[in-house]
């Protein structure tokens, strides 16, 4: 494990722009008190490691507040699977929870489409010509669901790959927004996705500034859009940072 | 599909970036639709959409069921879609089943909006017959037969017009009883309630080819997107939905242009589609 013990986990909070007009987190009306103490703008503090999964290509392991994620990429390897021939790399993705992972017992259903939505997340950012005929699994491991789940998967597995060595075009992120009522919440926690009015999720490149993946769900109008979309980019390029710094923890500490 | 040479390519790259596409169309222009409803005589409603060469058919069947224990004041809506072998030969089998889930969740995602409900475009409280004991189940089918591009539009419309013609049958609750026992129903077959979609949404897809977006691409034109945003406009103006396809990336601000564009779209598809569906409806009444 690359994290010292004892340093601060850091945090991906977005800067909110002061605007002339008034600014939608009021604190004095708030009909929303987060469950976790946390003001609107605010994520939770992200605890990243890299190396988790020693028989792994490459692993890393994520704690968001609650939400705890592990994924390790194995490859480029062969695959039994794969049919026909292919002169680009083929990806392989699975997320799957554990059966403790939520308080009631077995998951819902909606998160069989999070291997899909992963592997779409991940597919437009690999380099897959650098390695032909061959197949990268990626398996993803819900250990505890506490809200943004999909976003912590697709950050913790970018940095998995990174450990692994897989060539990519840059890094990517994703961070989830929350609507409830006229308040917008970014990274929220389950309960809060549990009465959402909508959700806003989105995961883009943050050097190359590029929006890779944009899911939203419920009604939204078009300035609410604008503010999530700002927020989430503020927040994407500060938790690449975060990452980066780790993955120059862990490569310093093997030269050690 | 057959592939497309290099001279085709630039062919359709070039004329998009001049607005006039391969069958003279402008960017933003739609093939015509042609709406026909009632094609399925046991499903509670149904409908035909044509767009182009794209045609698909969508069912919606209405069973007796349990509300979730989650959500014991709403019913439930799922959302199938099949991608037939006479579409394309690789939809047989397994083949079809990725763009099936894919099709799937993005039309779930615009028809019942957040978790709490908002946003929706069915009401799923509508649905509810008594409390925590018994609901109506929808199952909406979606099966396309011809593929020629811009699928989730037309699923989206086909949904709208199935909807609209949708009938109920009425529900009495005959009996009270004790707090663990299902009540018994008894099922109207003279009267039926409508469903009201004046809150369900159109699906507008933008392609982005180039450096230009079209709206309603066929199959070739889809081959060289770089990328694809669906938005689900409601007639109020708010987005219902949003899904991007396609894994290269986008700049924020391109999105947001999309998003303008599609509402502008949307003004007119969605008055387009409302007098088809009330035409084809008149049309189905007078057979």
């Amino acid at each position: 494990m690359s994290a010292k013990p004892g340093a601060a986990t850091p945090t991906y909070s977005p800067k909110v722009v002061g605007r002339s007009r008034l600014p939608i987190f009021k604190d004095s009306d708030l009909d929303w008190s987060r469950p976790d103490g946390r003001g609107f703008p605010q994520c939770r503090p992200a605890l990243l490691q890299t190396g988790a999964v020693s028989s792994a290509s490459g692993s890393a392991y994520a704690e968001f507040g609650n939400t705890k994620v592990i994924v390790s990429v194995f490859g480029p390897r062969e695959s039994k699977k794969a049919m026909t021939y292919s002169d680009v790399g083929r990806l392989n993705c699975n997320v799957s929870y554990t059966t403790f992972a939520s308080p009631t017992l077995g998951q819902g259903t909606d998160h069989k489409e999070f291997s899909s939505m992963l592997h779409k997340a991940l597919e437009g950012v690999i380099m897959m010509e650098t390695f032909p005929k061959t197949t990268v699994d990626v398996f993803a491991l819900v250990l505890e669901s506490g809200g943004s789940d999909l976003s912590v998967v697709i950050s913790c597995a970018s940095l998995a790959l990174a450990d692994a060595g897989i060539m990519m075009y840059d890094l990517i992120t994703a961070v989830s927004v929350s609507c409830i009522g006229k308040n917008l919440m970014i990274d929220p926690v389950t309960e809060e996705e549990g009465c959402e009015d909508g959700s806003f999720m989105m995961t883009c490149m943050p050097s190359r500034y590029e929006v890779t993946q944009l899911t939203v769900t419920g009604e939204w109008t078009t300035p609410n859009i604008n503010e999530a979309m700002q927020l989430c980019l503020d927040a994407c390029s500060k938790l690449g940072e975060i990452m980066r710094d780790c993955l120059k923890q862990a490569a310093s500490a093997s030269d050690e | 599909m057959v592939g497309l040479s290099i001279g085709e390519q630039h062919f359709v790259k070039g004329g998009i970036a001049q607005d006039l596409r391969t069958d003279g169309r402008k960017r933003l222009t739609y093939r015509p639709i042609y709406v026909e409803t009632g094609v399925i005589p046991q499903a509670n409603g149904s409908a035909r959409v044509k767009i182009g060469g794209t045609d698909v058919i969508a069912s919606v069947k209405a069973e007796i069921g349990r509300p979730s224990s989650l959500q014991p004041d709403k019913g439930k809506v799922a959302v199938f879609i099949d991608c037939s072998p006479t579409a394309e030969p690789t939809f047989g089998g397994r083949g079809g089943e990725e763009l099936s889930s894919e099709l799937a969740l993005a039309l779930q995602r615009c028809l019942l909006g957040g978790k709490s409900g908002a946003g929706a475009g069915i009401n799923l409280s509508s649905l509810l017959i008594k409390e925590g004991k018994v609901c109506w189940d929808l199952y909406i089918d979606g099966l396309v037969i011809s593929s020629d591009g811009n699928l989730l539009d037309a699923l989206g419309a086909a949904i709208k017009a199935a909807l609209t013609n949708t009938a109920i049958p009425k529900v009495n609750v005959s009996a009270e009883v004790a707090d663990d026992e299902q009540p018994e129903i008894d099922i109207s077959d003279e009267e039926y309630l409508q469903f009201d979609t004046s809150s369900v949404p159109v699906i507008v897809t933008l392609t982005k080819v180039g450096t230009h977006y079209i709206v309603d691409a066929t199959a070739e034109e889809e081959s060289q997107m770089s990328s694809a945003v669906s938005i689900s406009v409601n007639r109020v103006g708010h987005i219902c939905g949003l899904t991007k396809r396609g894994g290269s990336g986008l700049d924020p601000s391109v999105i947001l242009d999309m998003i303008s564009v599609a509402k502008h779209v949307t003004e007119t598809l969605m008055s387009k589609l409302d007098s088809e569906i009330s035409a084809a409806e008149a049309c189905e009444d007078e057979s």
